[in-house]
């Protein structure tokens, strides 16, 4: 349990983020440290240079983590940037037609999905392939969006990760819900309570929805866990252009904690995730969670962002890559070796092959699909449009 | 257009510029900036991206972040602060960035926006261009391919014009932040960058009004109307008509609130056959108005009921059926068949 | 065996119609790995790298740097197989029955992307239909039909929209000429020429598919053509209502009485009319009439005295072609006609009908008088059609089979004289000095005095009262 006490205290920073127009040299120069350090409240359990840190107040959070684990954390992170990338070039190669990229948020991905428990709800923006991957999703079920094949048609129940919402905040409200059922249905209050994750960006701390969802999580005492991946852009916004000062606090405003973790960092954000959840199932939610990570690569396929973001910057976050971190941690202490590392990368390849071959034959969905499932209970009016469009479309040679 | 503000050649520079939609908007957005020192851009990434689309490339550059500005993500917080800055003096031109993208911000359009001036008995005007690119047709993702724009054309207090060519977008933009009243301005999306529809748009002619129709293709056995990105389809079904041997006369509405139906009536007149193109979905929409409109003007002239071609009354397919479900050419034309025949 | 696959430029940015080629990072003969960067291209939106969708040999590269190339258009095409053995046209036809090879060795596939604009250009030919594009008449009448034919059945039954009725329910036979429940079905264009014609769309039998009813159904019922011959109080299925109060029948103007109203009036308030009366001793004409009936020609013929006024009418006409004219006030000409189309009045159940002999001037007796009969048969049994009442250049109104001598005849529209024939009585007349009891009949001749002049109508009326008196003097003209 936690009280109020223990809550991280958040105060200003020395200078504010830029908020005029025309910022100061300060400010840029704050902007940046901010954009590059994450603060001195930032949780941080594996350092960039693969260096395990303390933390008292973490580390029982992963004191059961074995090498085995670390392993598979791994294993995870290197696959899922492997069809990452692998679905980013099927993109360019006009097999996808938009692909949205993770590359960078590996760690922060695997790290809530690791955490997370099979009877835990998920809701996703439309980036997280990562925690996807953790509920049972393989790449494959992912393409239809990307595609254009169909709209999210995994069984989202069965594997209790809603589909992708493309909206932004939409899910963040959705979730609210969902975890207020949880409450309603008398699921939250011990060790195996449920509790629900949702997923979205720092853009998205300016929509009215994810307010709103924080209102409503907190009067309701929602078994919520907010995880806010703040990936530093929104497309060509710096999160300057969404706050002025660092998201987690946002949360002491409605009521509940808020917290900073570096969300390249696996072993941290597994060991933040897990307090999280935890403090959900026992009734003490909701809680927000700032991932502080970086967009490696471009908003979606359809973004350039050379036109609005230095290289330079790029080139310093590669330094603090989630995967070489924990290889140089495996390596140094000798929880692995070549031999594996090839296994690994055999794995990848051999994912990414099936990948590519699987998503090169998608057939094209009937025609028919358009009118099915609109509704749940028949339409008459509807009815009529389908059959006369398919009496239409059988008219010409060839089918249609 | 108008021929005055049509001329051949391949003069880019001066008075006369080759220009793809997409550049035309930029080019009318910029006059408009100069013109008129209170005009402002807002809208999300449309400073220093240029916007998703770049139809406001530069202008930041040019004029200064306080006067294109890039705002937070909330579609609510863009359309309520310009009222705000309309209030106080301001003529903003919003972007959405996306149709789908336009429910967060409906509240403020159909509460204050169309409402203020009303309310306060015209003291109060809400001089806003909300710019919405609209329509299919990109192989796009869910909410990216919408036409939302009956739900504004319901509402009273609110202007809507839809542009269809490069020549009418480079002018309405600027006469749409001309107007006093705010007006949702739509932008067919898929015609952006299309080398194949750039025109000459000469800068020192002078425009037809904002809130007209126009007949883009005279005929004799049949009345398309349309706007936005069926315009172009409905001229290509009208060019393929004359080896069926019918003349389609085909009219731009350009605004569908209010809406210019007196030449639609009297083509209807001439030639006694009504249909409507539109991608969005019949189920009371504007094609319900134009029909609704139509049948009661020209009753007597009706030799078949006005009939329309639409999007289904479905959630926009994803990309692999869009082809299917936007009017095509063969769906006007079968439909013009099933019209004569009648 | 080589196994060549071709790559398409794809949209990379969804709806982009082209790009243009930056640079290439590999040339024909280098080997690439799949996702192995090969062409850097330009689009509307940013600077982009293509990686290679196949592993293989680069054979060819379709497309240069600085060219602009359409979505879905080859750019370059790889040997996925280069290793395998590139068989001889014989020896390939020999493993298989597959096509020659000769033809076929570089046969190549191409990819397939994700339709970006560029690749679905926009049509601009209709695509092929398998049949009849669009189905006979689209059975939207007979859906409708049948529609309301289901609401009036299923008064308690929930009521299941007919996609299609087995049969479209039949129009209500005209029998009775009872009001049915359902809207008749025609046309706006048609409903308004029935309201103007005052015709009830109800009382119309639909000759068009599904019982539509047409222009000329209405134009028709106008005209009193159609079966009903029920008498006037239920034609327009409404009773007259009668008020014993006043003592006064009200019936509703409709019909042809409505339609002959307008023409009379239109006629009266437009022609300038003059009237002239002959009076004609008409016995050698009865005389001529008599024997003709013994002539072989005439045996199965009757030989009514209406027949010689109408060749009187043809014959005269040729000396005084004024009055087979017409006066077209649009135009501002009077118009001559070549042809005499004979209006003959008659009077029928449904009221006054005329319909025409066309090309009366080319009919010899004989077959005027057959013609006559036939008309008049058809006319007293309401049949009249449509076509027949129409183009009329002069007509005969026959008041002498009622019984009367003479009157004024008003002028029908689009004509510039009438004449009324008489009946036929034996009446006193001077023949040679002496009174005798003679066959007479009256003539009146209506004319339009913008066309006609009064020496013109008299000249006209005078010949046909010398023809009649004396048939002989056919034989001058």
């Amino acid at each position: 349990m936690s009280s109020p006490e223990q809550w991280t205290h958040p105060e200003p920073g020395e200078t504010p983020a830029a908020t005029a127009a025309s910022p100061s040299a300060e400010q840029v120069i704050a902007g940046l440290r901010a954009t590059s350090e994450g603060g001195s409240e930032l949780v941080q359990l594996l350092t960039p240079e693969g260096e395990r840190v303390p933390n008292e107040r973490f580390d029982p959070y992963v004191a059961d983590v074995t090498a085995d684990d670390l392993r598979g954390l791994y294993h995870d992170m290197v696959l899922v940037r492997r069809a990452d990338r692998e679905a980013n070039a099927l993109q360019r190669q006009g097999q996808l037609g938009i692909w949205v990229p993770l590359l960078g948020q590996e760690a922060a991905q695997i790290g809530v999905g690791r955490a997370m428990r099979q009877t835990d709800m998920a809701f996703p923006s439309y980036r997280e392939h990562g925690v996807a991957w953790c509920r049972g999703i393989k790449p494959q079920e992912l393409l239809g969006i990307f595609r254009g094949t169909d709209n999210g048609s995994w069984d989202s129940q069965a594997h209790r990760f809603h589909p992708y919402t493309i909206v932004i905040g939409n899910q963040v409200l959705n979730a609210a819900g969902y975890a207020m059922g949880q409450r309603f249905d008398g699921k939250v209050g011990d060790d195996d309570g449920e509790a629900t994750v949702c997923f979205f960006g720092d853009g998205a701390t300016s929509q009215g929805d994810v307010h709103e969802g924080f209102v409503w999580a907190a009067v309701y005492d929602a078994p919520l866990v907010f995880f806010c991946q703040n990936n530093q852009w929104a497309i060509s916004e710096p999160t300057e252009r969404q706050s002025r000062l660092p998201l987690y606090q946002r949360a002491r405003g409605y009521g509940f904690p808020g917290i900073r973790v570096d969300g390249n960092d696996v072993l941290g954000t597994l060991a933040v995730s897990r307090w999280a959840l935890d403090e959900c199932r026992h009734g003490n939610g909701p809680v927000l969670i700032e991932a502080f990570t970086y967009r490696m690569d471009a908003h979606t396929t359809t973004d350039d962002p050379t036109r609005y973001r230095i290289s330079d910057e790029v080139e310093t976050w590669k330094l603090k890559d989630p995967i070489e971190r924990v290889r140089v941690h495996l390596v140094r202490h000798e929880m692995a070796d070549e031999a594996y590392f090839d296994s690994v990368q055999a794995d990848a390849d051999a994912m990414a092959a099936e990948l590519r071959e699987f998503c090169f034959s998608m057939p094209d969905p009937p025609t028919s699909h358009m009118f099915d499932s609109v509704y749940a209970e028949e339409n008459p009016y509807l009815a009529a449009q389908r059959e006369e469009f398919l009496a239409y479309s059988a008219s010409f040679e060839g089918g249609h | 257009m108008t021929a005055s503000a049509v001329r051949t050649g391949t003069d880019t520079t001066g008075a006369v510029q080759s220009l793809t939609l997409g550049k035309a908007l930029n080019q009318g957005l910029r006059a408009a900036m100069e013109a008129d020192p209170r005009v402002i851009v807002m809208g999300e990434d449309v400073g220093r991206l240029g916007g998703v689309f770049r139809i406001t490339d530069g202008l930041q550059k040019d004029f200064g972040e306080h006067r294109v500005l890039d705002t937070p993500l909330a579609e609510s917080g863009i359309i309520g602060t310009a009222v705000g800055l309309a209030v106080r003096g301001y003529r903003p031109v919003c972007e959405i960035q996306f149709d789908g993208f336009i429910f967060p911000g409906f509240d403020q359009i159909v509460s204050q926006v169309a409402k203020l001036h009303a309310r306060t008995r015209g003291r109060v005007r809400v001089p806003i261009v909300i710019r919405v690119p609209f329509g299919g047709g990109i192989g796009a993702v869910e909410h990216h391919s919408e036409s939302p724009e009956s739900y504004f054309a319901h509402t009273a207090g609110l202007k809507v014009v839809a542009c269809s060519n490069p020549v009418d977008a480079y002018w309405m933009i600027q006469q749409a932040i001309r107007c006093d009243d705010p007006v949702l301005f739509f932008e067919p999306k898929r015609l952006y960058h299309s080398s194949a529809l750039k025109a000459e748009v000469d800068t020192t002619a002078t425009p037809d009004p904002l809130f007209a129709s126009r007949v883009v293709r005279a005929g004799t056995s049949a009345t398309l109307i349309t706007y936005g990105p069926s315009v172009k389809v409905s001229l290509e079904a009208a060019a393929a008509a004359e080896q069926d041997g019918n003349s389609l006369e085909v009219i731009d509405l350009r605004s569908l609130s209010p809406m210019d139906l007196e030449p639609v009536f009297a083509s209807v007149r001439r030639t006694g056959h009504a249909v409507v193109v539109t991608e969005a979905p019949a189920e009371s929409s504007l094609s319900s108005e134009i029909a609704a409109r139509i049948q009661q003007e020209c009753f007597y002239s009706l030799e078949a009921p006005v009939l329309r071609v639409t999007g289904f009354d479905v959630p926009y397919p994803p990309a692999k059926l869009e082809e299917h479900f936007l009017p095509d050419l063969d769906r006007i034309l079968d439909t013009v068949d099933r019209s004569l025949a009648w | 065996m080589p196994d060549f696959k071709s790559f398409p430029l794809p949209d990379t940015a969804e709806g982009l119609t082209e790009a243009e080629i930056l640079a290439w990072h590999v040339q024909p003969g280098d080997t690439v790995t799949v996702n192995q960067i090969i062409v850097e291209i330009e689009t509307a939106k940013a600077a982009v790298e293509l990686p290679c969708p196949w592993a293989g040999l680069v054979t060819e590269i379709h497309v240069a740097p600085g060219d602009t190339v359409a979505v879905g258009t080859p750019i370059l095409t790889v040997d996925v197989d280069p290793g395998g053995a590139a068989a001889p046209a014989a020896a390939s036809s020999a493993s298989n029955g597959a096509a020659p090879a000769a033809t076929d060795s570089g046969a190549e596939e191409e990819m397939k992307p994700l339709v970006g604009y560029g690749s679905k250009a926009a049509a601009v030919t209709r695509r092929p239909r398998r049949g009849p594009a669009v189905p006979a008449g689209s059975g939207a009448p007979a859906a409708q039909v049948g529609v309301q034919a289901a609401f009036d059945r299923a008064a308690s039954v929930p009521i299941e929209v007919e996609k299609e009725p087995a049969a479209p329910v039949p129009a209500t036979a005209a029998a009775a000429g009872s009001p049915r429940s359902a809207v008749p079905l025609a046309k706006p264009p048609v409903r308004k020429l029935a309201k103007d014609l005052g015709v009830d769309l109800r009382t119309v039998v639909g000759s068009g598919v599904d019982g539509v009813i047409t222009r000329d159904d209405v134009t028709t019922a106008a005209s009193g053509s159609t079966v009903d011959s029920q008498p006037a109080a239920s034609l327009n299925g409404v009773a007259p209502s009668y008020d014993a109060a006043t003592r006064e029948r009200r019936v509703t103007v409709k019909g042809v009485r409505k339609a002959t109203a307008a023409a009379m009036v239109g006629s009266a308030f437009t022609a300038p009319h003059v009237t002239e009366f002959l009076t004609v001793d008409v016995t050698p004409m009865m005389q001529l009439r008599a024997s003709l009936k013994n002539h072989p020609d005439f045996r199965d013929v009757k030989l009514t005295p209406l027949a010689f006024c109408a060749k009187a009418v043809c014959l005269a006409a040729r000396r005084t072609p004024d009055v087979n004219a017409t006066w077209d006030e649009a135009a501002g000409e009077i118009v001559y006609k070549e042809y005499v189309h004979l209006g003959i009045a008659a009077a029928t159940p449904r009221g006054l009908v005329v319909p025409k002999v066309r090309d009366a001037d080319r009919l010899s007796l004989r077959e005027l008088a057959a013609t006559l009969q036939e008309l008049t048969d058809t006319a007293r049994d309401g049949r009249t059609t449509p076509a027949a009442m129409l183009g009329g250049t002069f007509t005969i109104t026959n008041v002498g089979v009622f019984g009367v001598d003479t009157g004024t005849p008003i002028i029908n529209p689009g004509e510039s004289a009438i004449l009324a024939f008489g009946a036929i009585r034996d009446t006193p007349w001077v023949v040679d000095g002496e009174i005798k009891i003679r066959k007479v009949c009256q003539l009146a001749l209506s004319f339009d005095h913008r066309v006609v002049d009064g020496q013109q109508g008299s000249q006209f009326l005078a010949d046909v009262g010398a023809l009649l008196a004396d048939p002989g003097i056919a034989i001058t003209y």
